[in-house]
């Protein structure tokens, strides 16, 4: 009996050791055919992806591991201590319902981002001033692999030689070219993507970036220049295992990956509702050039909100809408 | 005994009839398509399928041709062009210089050109003389006394925001059924429905057009590239069209509609094949996205062919009877474009390229400003909506 | 003002709203450009934002006094340029351009490009050797210098 505890706190703590880094990282797993895991497959054999999913985790609020924070913005509290700042005043109305939860992590290795020390200072920056820059607030485009994380759902439509993306937010799409075709005339939000396939994983290149867009809530950000390489592996008929490496020579001094599960939506009738959030972010962008401001006060039990408009001077007010 | 020869004889009656239902179904609903494929039928191979054995209206596809919506009244009954008429228009569009034509410089209607006519495109004139098909006269069912109504409350209120403008003091197209005055008394008020429009007002966003705010893209439509991509379960279909003012469908091969109460902008979609023809029947469409003035009792069903390689024939009936006294089908012929040129910028992003929008309502305050202080003219003076005079009609999407 | 130019101006952009396509400006350029400050630049772009609704074009421009301004021009929507195998390579910085136009109501060096021209007048994008989006009409001296 005393044998077996010991062994298992030998188990337990040896495995506590290997999970010590932080990030979920994956156990090595070899496809090999006979392991093959089941799921729909297309008449020439390769896993059928098509469907409503949607991925569940904390990537979208910071990709790289954290403690639970009071949100997203804070300002310092009674201590200088980082884990004891408090909301800022644009979403301290919201109280515990705008906070940030806490994660592993996505990042693979050693969890960090390896940002040049310009770049470093960029994503601090944004971080601070994210109410101002951070284009989800926008409704902008949100880019590849934002899109891929955001928490809404999305359909992946798998044709002969397509495969079609549609995101609820904002209605955003990508198509991933399983043949060849040109470049796109222009940079883009959404990258352009050709896929090909290595066994049962579906392997895309994605190039072709504006570099407007951010990865996470956190001010995480690219430049033009970004590379993505991401592989979608079946984990069962309503799982997919989702590896994005990521290089950028702008801004990072190598490339690093993420990964995560992508989740079946398995209700009856699963269906992406848009989330079309252009004319919700108008008040957000465009209240401050009304004739009469409209929404300026709000007074609850405990609370009064008031809000005072800036208009940018001149090309900072175009600069604004750019970022 | 008796009885087994009764079963199956009562099997056989069922199944007979279902054969004869199912003829009956595949009949009725494939329309014949008039002039399938045009030249395209000569030289274009089959109409292809999937792997998986559906129809395959996979691809690029374009409406070539430039076809008048619907046929003027006096054309009731000629459901086609001649050649020669065809290209009679063909050379007026190519003689037409369009936007290159300037105005006399520092005039209202020069600055409204915007820019040259090399950002424009001009498409040959198809074969039919309308897109409506049905009712047979080419031309949309009339508007139900409800709509017509509406539509008066509505242009009497654009009409208000126009009259102390020269447009109403010439009496030009863009004041028709108006009045010159001083500046309304409603000036101010709220538009009496939810604005679509352009309107001579830049108190926000609101009051700006729909294509002004980026949102211009509604189903159905009938003038951009699609994008159709196929799954034996879901079909999308992305739509280039306007000025980056693009979106996405998804076709579901299964489930139902949401209840009434979820309103989306281009509705749900379910489709089910019938033999050779996807049959999508959208609706829960919302109220800020009008077609046409309908929206949330709009049933529209739509009908995709793959009549060969080259050719998708498209055609969409749009039922809404608060809106419309009957019924009205539009029938297209598209042409599949090349994909490997990837030339068609399918990201809409409108939206995130909207500098117009802020720059035009911060011309707008500073135009009130001016005229608090003394230097500038009434703001109502001017006519900032109607584009060369001429004012949208209240029904266009 | 001459109304009888204007309403010709009108009948033709009706004209070819014929097509199912919408021809007229994405938004109300009179709400954002002074009609009373027109303003005309020769110029090095430099830089091109081929975005939509508008192709924004940068330019830095002398003005009198010896001075350089960068200005900003908004041009019509470049999906129509794309579809005829022009692309983000086909007006480089450095390119010497006219432009002819309005400058914004709020004051700041932007303006619309009302007319775009090189210098020997030949307007920008006009596809030299006519290939076009294969459907479209070849419109010359508007979208294509061949006769």
């Amino acid at each position: 009996m005393a044998g077996l505890f010991r062994g298992s706190t030998v188990v337990t703590a040896i495995v506590a050791v290997a999970l010590g880094a932080g990030a979920a990282t994956w156990a090595t797993r070899t496809t090999d055919q006979a392991t093959r895991p089941a799921g729909p497959r297309t008449t020439a054999g390769k896993p059928d992806f098509g469907g409503v999913w949607q991925t569940v985790n904390e990537a979208q609020w910071d990709l790289q591991a954290h403690a639970a924070r009071p949100a997203v913005v804070t300002q310092r509290g009674v201590y200088d201590y980082d884990y004891a700042r408090v909301p800022a005043a644009p979403v301290l109305a919201l109280g515990a319902a705008g906070g940030v939860p806490g994660s592993l992590g996505v990042v693979q290795g050693d969890g960090q981002i390896p940002y040049t020390p310009e770049a470093l200072a960029v994503k601090q920056q944004n971080g601070e001033n994210w109410i101002d820059r951070d284009p989800e607030l926008k409704c902008y485009l949100p880019g590849i692999p934002r899109a891929m994380y955001m928490p809404y759902p999305f359909t992946i439509v798998q044709g002969t030689d397509k495969i079609h993306m549609t995101f609820a937010f904002s209605n955003a799409a990508r198509v991933i070219h399983m043949n060849a075709v040109e470049g796109p005339p222009d940079d883009t939000y959404m990258g352009h993507s050709v896929g090909r396939w290595e066994g049962d994983t579906l392997v895309v290149d994605v190039r072709n970036f504006n570099g407007k867009n951010w990865f996470d809530r956190a001010g995480n950000h690219h430049s033009d220049a970004l590379h993505l390489v991401e592989r979608f592996t079946p984990l069962g008929p309503d799982a997919i295992r989702y590896d994005v490496t990521i290089e950028d020579p702008k801004v990072f001094t190598r490339p690093w990956t993420i990964s995560m599960p992508l989740y079946r939506r398995l209700e009856p009738n699963a269906t992406v509702l848009d989330y079309n959030c252009i004319d919700f972010a108008e008040e957000f962008m465009y209240g401050n050039l009304r004739k009469t401001p409209l929404v300026t006060h709000w007074e609850g039990e405990t609370m009064i909100v008031d809000i005072t408009r800036k208009i940018p001077p001149g090309d900072k007010l175009h600069e604004w809408y750019r970022r | 005994m008796a009885r087994r020869i009764l079963e199956a004889l009562g099997v056989a009656v069922v199944m007979m009839a279902l054969a004869v239902f199912l003829q009956d179904e595949a009949s009725g609903q494939t329309p014949v398509p008039s002039g399938s494929g045009g030249a395209n039928a000569a030289k274009a191979g089959p109409a292809p399928t999937t792997p998986w054995g559906q129809p395959d209206l996979q691809g690029i596809w374009l409406d070539e041709f430039d076809t008048p919506f619907e046929r003027p009244a006096q054309n009731a009954d000629k459901e086609f062009f001649t050649d020669e008429e065809r290209t009679a228009r063909d050379e007026r569009a190519i003689a037409d210089a369009g936007r290159n034509e300037r105005a006399g410089l520092g005039s209202a209607q020069d600055v409204a050109g915007a820019y040259n006519a090399v950002f424009t495109s001009a498409k040959p004139t198809g074969r039919r003389t309308s897109l409506v098909v049905d009712p047979p006269n080419g031309r949309i069912p009339g508007l139900t006394p409800e709509t017509q109504e509406r539509n008066r409350i509505d242009q009497e209120f654009r009409l208000a925001l126009l009259q102390n403008t020269s447009t109403c003091k010439n009496a030009a197209p863009g004041c028709r059924g108006g009045k010159y005055g001083p500046p309304s008394p409603r000036l101010d008020e709220t538009a009496p429905f939810y604005n679509t429009q352009r309107m001579n007002r830049h108190n926000g966003p609101e009051d700006q057009s729909m294509g002004d705010r980026c949102m211009l893209g509604t189903t159905p439509d009938f003038n951009g590239f699609r994008r159709i991509v196929q799954g034996p379960r879901l079909v999308a279909m992305g739509v280039d069209t306007g000025q980056g003012q693009g979106y996405q469908r998804v076709v579901y091969l299964s489930g139902s509609h949401p209840p009434k109460t979820v309103q989306l902008r281009h509705g749900d979609s379910r489709g089910r094949f019938e033999g050779q023809t996807l049959v999508v029947e959208t609706t829960n469409f919302s109220q800020t996205f009008p077609y046409r003035g309908s929206s949330e009792n709009l049933i529209l069903v739509e009908r995709f062919t793959r009549l060969n390689a080259k050719t998708l024939e498209y055609s969409a009936t749009l039922t809404d009877p608060t809106v419309w006294t009957a019924p009205w089908t539009v029938t297209q012929e598209l042409t599949a474009q090349n994909d490997e040129q990837n030339r068609i910028y399918y990201e809409p992003r409108c939206h995130e390229g909207n500098y117009g929008l802020p720059s035009l309502l911060v011309g707008a305050r500073l135009d009130d400003k001016a005229f608090r202080a003394g230097t500038g003219p009434n703001p109502a003076s001017h006519d900032t909506a109607t584009c060369v005079n001429e004012l949208p009609a209240a029904r266009e999407n | 003002m001459n109304i009888k130019r204007a309403i010709g101006v009108a009948l033709a952009v009706a004209g070819l709203a014929g097509s199912a396509v919408p021809l007229v400006a994405h938004h109300a350029f009179n709400a954002e450009f002074d009609a009373n400050k027109p303003v005309s630049f020769s110029g090095a772009v430099t830089k091109v934002e081929w975005i939509n609704p508008h192709v924004w074009i940068h330019m830095d421009v002398q003005i009198p006094g010896g001075k350089t301004e960068n200005w900003g021009f908004e041009a019509g929507t470049p999906s129509v340029l794309f579809r005829r195998g022009f692309a983000k390579t086909s007006l480089m910085p450095g390119t010497k351009i006219r432009v002819d136009g309005y400058q914004a109501k709020d004051g700041t060096h932007r303006a619309n490009g009302r007319d775009l021209t090189f210098a020997d007048g030949k307007k920008l994008f006009m596809g030299s050797s006519g290939t076009g989006a294969p459907y479209e009409l070849s419109r010359p001296g508007v979208d294509t210098d061949r006769k």
